[in-house]
């Protein structure tokens, strides 16, 4: 840790300096160096004891392993080091777990050290050491036979052998009974230059007693004492063993007598090589009176020295004494995998009964998840080859005794895995007979054994096997498992025929159609269709279909084979029809497919849905919103309308007339509340649907109007509308009138979180936070969405600078506890300064992060930009900090990936040479992560360079991330060259990185120069591969932003760059560009980005808001055929424009006489009106108007006139609104037509009562000033001063807007009843404030006490603000309370009085 | 670092509100009807895969059931076990508690989960 100190230190003094921008360097070399460094200094004084002791430990491991490897060059050490340390641990686990190691284990280990190059001397060891009585499960001739490989293999590979490796083969020569020469061993060993030692004589000794060689024994022995080597035990126990296999019982006996002659106490190895003697003999008698003999000594026998003489017995052929010797062992835990090895041996020596016998008697308790302990011994029993028969009848004993819940199955599995078919068989007949299912899938692993090997006649044998057993073979098992075999489906059929094997045609076709299918032949596919004449049903084929589609781009064969599908009677034309089953193929090939296949398709899609529109082919409308789901959670939500074309209008249609329009629900409210019953239910419905249509003015409107009968669930929806309207003030309002309404109702998480936004957004702080205060009182659920959403809302804020807001709500979020503090979540706090370019607030900003929530966001970030600007102090401050808090080695690999990442390479190689740096894997994969996020292809180049000689670095693992991001840019090449990069390296790189290697080969029609590891698994074959290059990407990004921040002319400018490159963005860049160059009011821009896009994107379109805007911005500069045939693209697009759009050209068209267009776009709508949010009434306003101005005064006349007396009325009279029209009349100074019109609504009122045109006429004129005109209208017309609602609502509206008080003022001077009105009065009091009009207001007053009226709070509360802010005294109390107190007041008192 | 975390939550999205159970430890001689068989009692199951090693012709005892709702999913997380053809399945709900139960048990888990496309 003290190099890690020294480099560091070295690296920000002196090393930096040549690299790091002018103004840093100048910096380093003046006065504020020595300062710096004396800081650093003082700051690390801590640490470097505890950094000293771990730096030392560090070098006496290495020093350890270099003992054990000599020979090996030190570069390479270091892996061998962690490679053998991960052998020892995987043999180690297993001996220590079982007791013994698995061949394939033993294998592996073996195979991986010869792979590595040079094995060392402890390898070798090691793999020499595994091949005696851990292997159980082998023959003893097979193990030996391996330890001769491993010895023979490893010697060529250069591994230097010693006295210790001879002894292990010695060793794993006596447990395996391997008869050998020791003579020759010897003279072996004397060619090796190796001398023998003790242990080596006493294993020779060893052998030669166990071939019953005493002479042999003798002489080693003799050899020993004259090189004065002791005798131990051991010897005595081998010369034991040596007497009675030679014959001689009492001179083995005698040893034991020999030995405490000699001085040394026979132990239990004594004992058991004396019991094992007897045993061999089949000698009972002798082998208990011995036990016996020992029992009473103070010596023990183990469960393992017992279960010796059982192998003894059973070898030597005694089973029948198993149980005797088995009644003696306790079973104690430890040795249950000494047991399980002497079952496994026995069963390997053919000794399967006796084995059974054992496993019967463990005492394993019969309840426990071990239930299936049977396992092993069955699976073993299958490897040796036991006679089927006998292995059934073994299964049955197990099941009997409890140790095996299902052994039949269990050892089928076995036999299958084995690939024993005959075995296979009679176990699957043994389970028929027992009642179990045979399923196809257990013919596969025999059949992929025979794929392998393509032996076509043992497939044919399975396939028989199958038949037999009454199995049918399915698709699968013919696609996956049958077809691989053959060159092609016809040869399989011919075999199959030749060797008389049955088959299903009909699923055999239909496997045929899958495989080509997966194989993308959909020109096969579709002539198979047309050809066909087997009764298929559709559900069969989608499957197929469905992979077949992903599988080819043939967009032309894809609409053909839909086509056929929708139009040919056989295939979907059954009950519920071609338009339900292809409708739900559609959704099944989208949900199919992943969002960024999706993505990577849409162009592909679109084509394919155009094509179905030609062909007539159409979908139910419930489907289509399926798939409008689908599409929308894949983030294409652009091709939401390509398939929208596809849906079936007539049905849509008489679903649509089913609902009630949202003006039916008004009138039918009004009704009702005329009839004074409950309102709630009809209320909350038209609110839903109001804000369903977004319609935001007229659903508070309604809400005003009957606030009394409001319900929670209105005002939710509601508070949700007018946020998504960004319209804060009147869901604060609403949310607290909510609040009153039931303060224990809650909103759901969503609702809450976007009133928080929308609250923040205008500053609303303190209500913000109150509202998260109350998501912590109501207990809200807090999703992982949640946490998210708070992220973008203190982002948000962040960027548009709003330190306030990012403080307080991210404090409140997190002493709430709403949310843990984490580097996402509290990261705004950081971005914040960062947008400011605020360095120093901004690091100070990521520490004090990490004291008070131990976390420290953006410091990545804050470091690049310190580095990019040179700021030594601040970097030194930083880096002081995270040494000190997160440790050196944090540190440092904070400043690398900060100098990588600002392209300072030497910088950052000096500090990844750092000595003592090791591999931080999740850190480095964090870097590799956010590389390949970003596209920097360079910056992971040089990071996968720089860490080559890191300590502990997991190579292949970095050339996986580098090779991702190459195959993201297409790049063989580069891949390429990364596969001879590992080579050079000496990686062994892992399956996944030669697949991923192999796919961007293969992407590039390149040759794959290995063997591909096969995935078990099907991958994705075709996935996207034509990725935006980085330039592209920037340019659009820059593009984006610029759109973000309304930057109109750099966003063309950035359009016109690209353009000149020749570089294409995405649909949505351009939809954006467009949008905002509108907005801007910039047409002749947006349509040169328009005529752009279309020719470079295919389908390209603008988005129903473009379109709307694109209208309003042509209707503005007089383009009205333009904006036409702009509404008439958008509307074959099945976008909904805006209802502004819309009447703003209708109404542009009806000031130019031009009723037909007008008409037009009637026939256009028609339909859409509801959507669009068009009143039947604009077009019939605007209509009339055309007419007027064209002098066709009589025809509008006659058909308003028509419209309001014939039978079937399409607008109620009530709502017969042709205030607009008159307007227009008397603003136009259409004398002659306004003469007409004001007969025409004379005539109305008069003989036919509807007065609501007259009135509105009325109110016109009183509205322009014209009263005089008014006035007589009124006396010709008496009953429109009885018209009071029209009248009122024509007051509150008026009193709205400023400079209304003279009309309001004239209107009440002709209908002076009108006063008595609260609502009228407090309307003109409101319009008098508005005007600042004090001696009117006051004569109101007088007037209104005169006549006793009570007047309400609200009014005199206005009142006396006028009067105060005119300095004039209040001739009354002002009420204290606020406006808002007493409107609410107000209502209130109106609710009660309902 | 916004970009990174906007990325993060997209995947986030996808893997919420997908009815999707993950089964482990299937018993080799159950394949997807069988599970489909089992499932169904707690509710549509709209698509049930059990992919087979093609290597081996064995299936690698996990799979993906596809419930058409939330619901029904919480019904089958509800019961602690599932035996399918006699074999001991358990369930858990989250990722810690599945990764815990993998080393500690040798029953079959099952947990919500994403299936791969």
């Amino acid at each position: 840790m003290a190099a890690l100190l020294r480099s560091a230190r070295w690296l920000l003094r002196a090393t930096a300096a040549p690299y790091l921008p002018l103004s840093l360097r100048l910096l380093a070399g003046g006065p504020g160096r020595p300062h710096a460094a004396l800081c650093l200094r003082a700051a690390r004084a801590r640490p470097v004891a505890g950094g000293l002791l771990s730096q030392a430990r560090l070098h006496s491991i290495a020093a350890e392993k270099k003992n054990d490897l000599q020979e090996e060059p030190t570069s390479s050490h270091r892996r061998n080091a962690s490679q053998f340390d991960w052998a020892l641990m995987r043999l180690d686990n297993s001996v220590r777990r079982t007791g013994r190691i698995p061949k394939t284990l033993l294998q592996k280990v073996f195979d991986n050290t010869c792979h590595s190059g040079s094995p060392g001397g402890n390898q070798a060891l090691l793999l020499l050491r595994s091949c005696g009585s851990l292997l159980p499960e082998l023959k003893l001739s097979e193990r030996t036979e391996f330890a001769h490989k491993i010895w023979d293999e490893l010697q060529k590979l250069g591994t230097v052998y010693d006295v210790s490796h001879y002894n292990a083969l010695l060793k794993v020569y006596l447990q395996n009974e391997h008869k050998f020469s020791p003579t020759d061993f010897l003279a072996k060993m004397e060619k090796g230059n190796v001398q023998p030692n003790r242990v080596t004589y006493q294993r020779l000794i060893a052998a030669y007693c166990n071939m019953g060689d005493i002479e042999g024994a003798s002489t080693i022995l003799g050899f020993m004492k004259t090189k004065d080597l002791p005798v131990t035990e051991a010897v005595f126990s081998a010369l034991v063993t040596g007497h009675a296999r030679s014959g001689d019982m009492e001179n083995a006996e005698n040893i034991l007598t020999v030995m405490k002659e000699a001085g040394i106490e026979p132990g239990p190895d004594t004992y058991l090589a004396l019991l094992n003697a007897y045993a061999e003999k089949g000698d009972i008698d002798h082998v208990k009176q011995t036990l016996e003999k020992v029992e009473k000594s103070d010596l023990y026998l183990m469960d393992r020295d017992l279960l010796q003489i059982i192998l003894s017995f059973s070898k030597a052929g005694y089973p029948q004494y198993v149980p005797e010797i088995l009644e003696k062992i306790t079973y104690e835990r430890r040795y249950i995998p000494d047991t399980m090895n002497l079952i496994l041996l026995l069963v390997t020596e053919k000794l399967e009964d006796t084995a059974l016998q054992i496993l019967l008697a463990c005492p394993i308790s019969r309840e426990s998840s071990l239930n299936d302990f049977g396992s092993f011994f069955l699976r073993h029993c299958v490897t040796v080859n036991t006679p089927p028969e006998q292995l059934r009848d073994y299964c049955k004993k197990l099941k009997e005794a409890q140790l095996h819940t299902s052994p039949l199955q269990f050892t089928l599995q076995c036999a299958l895995v084995a690939q024993k078919f005959d075995l296979a068989k009679v176990l699957m007949k043994a389970l028929k007979e027992e009642g179990f299912p045979i399923r196809t899938h257990y013919f596969w692993p025999l059949l992929v054994g025979h794929q392998k090997e393509k032996n076509v006649q043992g497939i044919v044998e399975v396939l028989k096997g199958m038949h037999e057993m009454g199995v049918t073979p399915d698709q699968e098992t013919y696609v996956n498992y049958v077809f691989p075999s053959f060159d092609s489906i016809e040869s399989v059929r011919a075999v199959l025929q030749e060797n008389g094997c049955p088959h299903d045609d009909n699923v055999f076709s239909q496997a045929e159609l899958r495989s080509k299918a997966v194989n993308g032949n959909l020109d096969y596919i579709l002539s198979f269709m047309e050809s066909n004449t087997l009764p298929f049903s559709f559900a069969s084929l989608r499957g197929s279909l469905i992979l077949g589609f992903r599988r080819s781009m043939n967009i032309n064969l894809w609409s053909k084979i839909t086509e056929l599908l929708y139009k040919d009677g056989r295939y979907c034309q059954e009950p519920p029809g071609p338009t339900e089953a292809v409708g739900y193929f559609l959704y099944n090939l989208i949900d199919s497919m992943s969002d960024s296949e999706v993505q990577a398709k849409e162009e592909h899609l679109r084509q394919y849905f155009h094509q179905l529109k030609e062909m007539n082919v159409k979908i139910p409308e419930n489907i289509y919103r399926g798939i409008r789901n689908l599409l929308d959670s894949y983030h294409v939500p652009e091709l939401i309308k390509d398939v929208n074309i596809l849906v079936e209008r007539e049905k849509t249609d008489s679903r649509k007339t089913s609902k009630p329009s949202s003006s039916d629900l008004e009138s039918k409210l009004e009704k009702l509340k005329a009839e004074n019953q409950p309102i709630g239910d009809i209320l909350k419905q038209l609110i839903l649907m109001l804000c369903s249509e977004e319609n935001m003015q007229k659903a508070l409107e309604l809400k005003a109007k009957y606030e009394s009968d409001m319900v929670v669930g209105g005002y939710a929806a509601l508070i949700n509308l007018c946020c998504r309207h960004d319209n804060a003030e009147d869901a604060l309002n609403l949310k607290r009138e909510f609040d009153r309404l039931d303060s224990s109702a809650v909103l759901d998480t969503g609702k809450y979180v976007r009133l928080v936004k929308v609250l923040g957004k205008h500053g609303k702080l303190q209500d913000a936070i109150n509202i998260l205060k109350e998501m912590k009182e109501k207990d809200v659920l807090i999703k992982d969405a949640t946490v998210l959403s708070f992220f973008h809302i203190l982002n948000g804020a962040a960027l548009r600078g709003e330190t306030e807001t990012v403080k307080q709500l991210h404090e409140a979020i997190v002493t709430l506890g709403l949310a843990k503090p984490s580097t996402t979540l509290s990261s705004p706090l950081v971005t914040l300064y960062l947008e400011k370019d605020d360095l120093p607030a901004a690091l100070e900003s990521t520490i004090d992060c990490y004291e008070k929530y131990k976390i420290l966001p953006r410091i990545h970030d804050v470091l690049c930009k310190l580095i990019e600007k040179g700021e030594t102090e601040l970097i030194q401050k930083a880096m002081d900090f995270v040494s000190q808090e997160q440790g050196e080695m944090t540190m440092l690999y904070d400043l690398f990936f900060a100098f990588l990442q600002t392209g300072n390479y030497k910088e950052a190689k000096k500090i990844i040479e750092t000595p003592g740096i090791r591999a931080r894997p999740t850190r480095l994969q964090w870097f590799c992560d956010r590389c390949i996020a970003n596209n920097q292809v360079e910056t992971l180049e040089k990071l996968v360079e720089l860490t080559q000689k890191l300590f502990e670095c997991d190579r292949d693992q970095l050339y996986y991330s580098l090779l991702k991001l190459y195959k993201v840019n297409g790049d063989w090449q580069k891949a390429d060259a990364v596969w001879n990069k590992m080579q050079e390296e000496n990686i062994i790189p892992r399956e996944k990185t030669l697949r991923l290697l192999a796919e961007i080969l293969r992407n590039n029609n390149q040759d794959v120069p290995f063997d591909v590891p096969e995935l078990w698994y099907e991958e994705e074959k075709d996935s996207p591969t034509s990725l935006p290059s980085p330039v592209e990407v920037n340019l659009q990004k820059e593009l984006l932003n610029a759109c973000r921040t309304r930057r109109n002319k750099d966003a063309f400018n950035i359009f016109l760059t690209a353009k000149k490159q020749n570089i294409v963005f995405d649909n949505e860049a351009y939809a954006r560009l467009i949008n905002l160059l509108l907005m801007k009011d910039n047409s002749t821009q947006a349509m040169q980005v328009k005529d752009f896009a279309e020719t470079h994107i295919k389908g390209f379109t603008l988005n129903d808001a473009a379109n709307s805007l694109l209208i309003i911005t042509q209707v503005r500069r007089d383009y009205l055929k333009d904006a036409l045939t702009t509404l008439k693209t958008a509307l074959d697009l099945d976008q909904i424009p805006s209802r502004l759009a819309v009447t703003r050209l209708i109404q542009a068209c009806a000031l130019k006489g031009d009723t037909e267009s007008v008409q037009d776009i009637q026939k256009l709508v028609n339909g859409l009106e509801d959507s669009i949010g068009l009143s039947r009434m604009v077009f019939i306003n605007n209509i009339a108007l055309a007419q007027i101005k064209n002098n066709n005064i009589d025809v509008a006349i006659e058909s308003i006139e028509n419209m309001l007396t014939s039978e079937n009325q399409t607008v109620d009279p009530q709502y017969f609104g042709l205030a607009y029209l008159f307007r227009k009349v008397i603003e136009g100074q259409l004398e002659p037509a306004l003469e007409k019109i004001s007969i025409m609504v004379e005539r109305l009122a008069n003989q036919f009562a509807v007065y609501k045109p007259v009135t509105d006429l009325f109110l016109q004129l009183v509205d322009s000033g014209k009263v005089d005109d008014a006035r007589a209208l009124l006396q010709r017309c008496g009953a429109i001063a009885e018209q009071i609602p029209i009248l009122l609502v024509f007051c509150i509206r008026n009193s709205q807007r400023s400079g209304k008080a003279p009309v309001m003022k004239s209107l009440l001077e002709l209908i002076p009843e009108l006063i008595d009105k609260e609502e009228a009065y407090s309307c003109l009091m409101k319009s008098y404030v508005f005007d600042s009009d004090v001696a009117s207001a006051k004569a109101l007053y007088e007037s209104l006490t005169a006549k006793n009226v009570k007047l309400n709070d609200l009014f005199l509360k206005r009142y006396a603000v006028l009067l105060k802010n005119a300095g004039e005294s209040v001739p009354f109390t002002e009420p204290p309370e606020s406006f808002e107190f007493y409107a609410k007041q107000l209502k209130e008192s109106k609710e009660t009085h309902l | 670092m916004a970009a990174s975390a906007a990325r993060g939550a997209m995947a986030l999205r996808t893997n919420i509100g997908r009815p999707v159970a993950f089964v482990r430890k299937i018993p080799w001689t159950a394949a997807s009807s069988e599970l489909r068989e089992h499932f169904a009692q707690f509710g549509h199951v709209r698509k049930c895969t059990v992919p087979f090693d093609k290597e081996t012709g064995f299936h690698k005892g996990m799979g993906w059931i596809h419930f058409s709702s939330e619901e029904e999913l919480h019904n089958a997380l509800q019961q602690e076990n599932h035996v399918i053809d006699g074999v001991k399945e358990s369930w858990f709900r989250t990722e810690t508690e599945e990764r815990f139960r993998r080393k500690n048990s040798q029953a079959v888990s099952l947990a919500r989960s994403t299936p791969p496309k």
